[in-house]
């Protein structure tokens, strides 16, 4: 009777550590590997762009289609009258030339492409003033793809997964001795 | 081994104690705060390359030169361009909305259909098919009729042409001084050509009455002008109105008085043995000599003599004087107000010299359509009373860019009378009070959608010749007026001797002498020719309009005030000029009319009461005002307050003091002039 009470006492003792660690684990483990994939949905470009093509099979240059304007702002992407210089007609095989002819140059549309890196309107960005940097020390590494890179779509916050968030800015400035004044960013 | 209630409990403690250990709270709060920042109402920039793309305002008769900044070719700003001579990089408040106004709420989104008070969308293959029913019986009868609200351009041309051919004359511009000129220079003066001011090159300007740095003519180059004046300002008025202000001098004359003040100064310039070689001179010099004596001058405007005598002397005295006589307000001049103008530069040898009064050209393109300059002397209040009368019963009126329900002297009487018309089209931009109560509108573009023009703007002194390029496609569902006249032309089998609009402006720019591809790129023609007068004559029958008693019955002088920034005839207030509308012109509801300290005494006035300026033909009701800036027994008014239609920014704000503007008919001349209106001004 006595040896029973004191088994028990034991058990009470270690059935609440033990749930513990599985509520906690649990929650780490959908924490960090199910919460992302509730976050966020994975979206393909409107059109499957190759940079591939553009890049080895045509030998253009990256200015080609991103290059800085006369006033030293940042153009981007192109525009589809850009592209259109020598998309105006189908040129190859691929069925998604063929739509970006037929839906945006042929209507005199943009495309809506999904940018990776896209900043909220209130952040004043100069590509010039980093353009020392390497692209990629920011942007996702598109210039090898063939298939643009999955786009993960943040459903709160309609931003890109990899959307650059301000202390990422912020550290990158203290660590390169640039201002962190608000000014610097917010216009 | 169940799972009892306290293990449940610390599982989920557990849980929530693991869960901080995860980005979900954090990254859950971040993104919601984003998200909470994103309302689909806020609007979203688009980025795109930086441009500028020329074109010529056609807000308001002015013709600016703009240039229109875009980003990713998409319309933001609007600047003056600085190599145009009617802009030389300056802008009017209005021409500063002009992006604005693309996205007003008040612009009609495509052809509506009046169906018993409520309009219905209807197709431009819809609409073209009801007017072609419409006028395929009026072909030939006459019975239709236009108004047209765009002083200079070309389109006129078009619609005048397409009139004719449908066997109709009744073709009507909006009043203004420019119609007013039209009436007394080339009608009853003789008079060659479109009157003009060589402002850049005088080193003397006199206004009397025309609010040249305000509203009147090309403002923007008046006011350029001014900014480089090599003389004298000299302004004459009721009113320190914004040419007063900043003029050398100010002569506070009653309106409509400021003809007797110029047969004042011409009183002094024939004694000192100024001639002139137009007909009837002796008369008219008799006349004056007879009866605008320094003595009665004085009593009719009072002005002392000696002032008068002092300008004239000046006048005398200048190398290159020019006198710009108009109405206050740009409409309602009697003749003599415009007479008396030109005559004084008759008399001091002004015609068509550097810096003087100029007879300028017109240039047509289309052949079928009759000279705009004859147009412009039909008058609009005669057709109005001719309806009234029922003398005139047109059965389709077409209204092209003006708002006479809004903008007519007596504007709530205007639209009964116009109720008799059983048929009317507007082709508005926006939702005017005029649109408002048509059976159709068919909207067309607004200025930066559409090609246009602008011939000469009136009070230029020079031939001007600039092109509206469009500059972004049409927002909304709107067809430029000219393009659906053509099309409508060719349904009912008419043909107008014209392939396209385009055509007409590069007929226009070829006749002229202009390049076609530099007009499109924003540069204008600017040509020197005058017109040589062979035919002028002295209408002395004018003169006794200046001796004409004041009512007794209504003993306040009303003087209206057109200011950009609130609007003018054929545009309500802006939202840009919302903001610009200072706190002693507007109060909550109610705008304010402007008195000073002795008319407010006489009247038992004080400042911000409530009252209502009552005319013989209405009232509307207002707050005062006490200043200084408005002569003795004159109540100044702003015009472009009280609008009824349009948008949340210009609708029931203050009162429309059209409703008040009085007309009467000249005796000698039968022209109707509403620039002298009287009032009583009554506690409300």
């Amino acid at each position: 009777m006595e040896g029973k009470k004191v088994a028990k006492t034991k058990s009470c003792a270690v059935l609440p550590f033990v749930t513990f660690i599985v509520g906690f684990v649990g929650a780490l483990v959908l924490g960090w590997w199910g919460f992302p994939k509730v976050l966020y949905s994975e979206k393909a470009q409107p059109i499957r762009f190759s940079h591939k093509v553009h890049v080895e099979d045509q030998a253009m240059d990256c200015e080609q289609c991103h290059s800085y304007r006369e006033d030293g702002s940042y153009a981007g992407l192109p525009t589809t009258e850009q592209c259109a210089e020598c998309h105006m007609e189908v040129m190859g095989e691929d069925p998604d030339e063929a739509k970006f002819v037929e839906e945006y140059v042929n209507e005199e549309k943009e495309v809506p492409w999904l940018v990776y890196q896209k900043q909220p309107d209130n952040v004043y960005f100069s590509h010039i003033a980093h353009q020392d940097f390497d692209c990629t020390e920011c942007h996702l590494d598109v210039a090898n793809t063939d298939t643009p890179p999955v786009f993960y779509e943040n459903k709160l916050s309609g931003y890109s997964k990899h959307t650059m968030k301000m202390w990422q800015c912020e550290r990158c400035h203290a660590q390169n001795g640039a201002s962190n004044a608000c000014y610097i960013c917010h216009k | 081994m169940g799972l009892d209630r306290r293990g449940f409990i610390t599982f989920l403690v557990g849980g929530a104690a693991g869960t901080l250990f995860t980005p979900v709270p954090w990254k859950l709060l971040d993104d919601v705060s984003i998200w909470s920042q994103n309302w689909p109402w806020i609007p979203k920039l688009k980025y795109g390359a930086k441009g500028v793309t020329p074109t010529t305002c056609k807000l308001c008769p002015a013709g600016c030169g703009l240039d229109i900044n875009t980003v990713g070719k998409r319309p933001v700003t609007a600047e003056g361009n600085f190599s145009h001579p009617l802009s030389q990089g300056g802008i009017c408040p209005l021409g500063a909305a002009a992006v604005q106004l693309l996205y007003s709420p008040a612009r009609v989104k495509g052809p509506l259909k009046n169906n018993g008070g409520k309009f219905e969308s209807i197709s431009w293959d819809e609409a073209k098919k009801i007017l072609a029913e419409k006028l395929s019986t009026q072909k030939g009868s006459g019975n239709v009729a236009l108004i047209s609200g765009d002083e200079n351009g070309t389109a006129n041309e078009v619609l005048a042409a397409f009139l004719a051919a449908l066997g109709s004359s009744d073709y009507y511009f909006m009043p203004s001084d420019a119609t007013a000129y039209a009436t007394t220079w080339n009608k009853m003066m003789g008079g060659q050509g479109q009157v003009g001011f060589d402002l850049e090159n005088s080193d003397y300007v006199l206004m009397l009455g025309a609010d040249l740095l305000s509203s009147w003519g090309t403002v923007v180059r008046n006011q350029k002008a001014f900014g480089q004046k090599k003389g004298q300002y000299i302004y004459v008025g009721p009113v320190q109105t914004g040419s007063a202000s900043v003029a050398d001098k100010w002569v506070p004359v009653l309106p409509g008085k400021e003809s007797v003040f110029a047969l004042g100064l011409a009183y002094y310039i024939l004694k000192a043995g100024k001639t002139c070689s137009a007909k009837g001179f002796a008369d008219f010099k008799e006349y004056i000599l007879t009866n605008y004596t320094p003595s009665k001058v004085q009593a009719l405007t009072g002005v002392p003599a000696n002032d008068i005598k002092k300008v004239a002397a000046e006048l005398i005295a200048a190398r290159r004087p020019v006198i710009v006589s108009g109405s206050d307000f740009g409409q309602g001049s009697g003749s003599l107000d415009t007479v008396a103008g030109i005559f004084l530069n008759l008399l001091l040898g002004r015609l068509n010299q550097p810096g003087g009064l100029v007879a300028l050209p017109s240039v047509q393109a289309v052949d079928k359509a009759p000279d705009l300059n004859q147009l412009r002397q039909n008058s609009l209040i005669n057709f109005i009373s001719d309806v009234q009368k029922g003398a005139k019963r047109p059965d389709v009126l077409f209204i092209y860019e003006a708002n006479p329900l809004y903008a007519l002297p007596q504007a709530s009487q205007v639209a009964s009378v116009l109720d008799k018309i059983p048929f009317k089209v507007s082709f508005s931009t926006f939702l005017d009070e005029t649109a408002a109560k048509a059976d159709l509108i068919l909207p067309t573009p607004h200025f930066l959608e559409r090609l246009d023009d602008a011939y000469t703007p009136f009070g230029a002194g020079a031939v001007t010749y600039s092109v509206s390029t469009p500059v972004i496609k049409p927002v909304f569902d709107a067809k430029p007026t000219p393009d659906f006249i053509l099309e409508l032309a060719e349904a009912l089998g008419v043909d107008l001797g014209i392939s396209s609009f385009e055509d007409v402006l590069n007929a226009k720019a070829g006749k002229l002498g202009a390049d076609w591809e530099e007009l499109q790129g924003g540069q204008a023609y600017v040509g020197d020719k005058k017109v040589f007068q062979s035919t002028l004559s002295l209408p002395t029958q004018t003169l006794s309009g200046g001796l004409k008693m004041a009512s007794t019955e209504y003993p306040i002088y009303l003087a209206p005030q057109a200011k950009p920034y609130i609007g003018n005839t054929k545009l309500a207030t802006p939202p840009f000029g919302v903001v610009t509308i200072r706190e002693n012109e507007l109060k909550g509801r109610d705008f304010y009319v402007h008195l000073n300290k002795a008319t407010a005494k006489k009247l038992g006035l004080k400042q911000d009461k409530k009252v209502k300026l009552v005319s013989a033909a209405g009232q509307c009701k207002a707050l005062v005002n006490i200043t200084e800036t408005v002569m003795n027994d004159v109540v100044a008014a702003p015009l472009g307050f009280g609008h009824t239609a349009w948008d949340d920014f210009s609708k029931g704000k203050g009162d429309n003091v059209f409703n008040v503007l009085t007309v009467t008919q000249e005796k000698t001349t039968g022209l109707y002039v509403w620039n002298n209106s009287q009032v009583k001004v009554v506690k409300a």
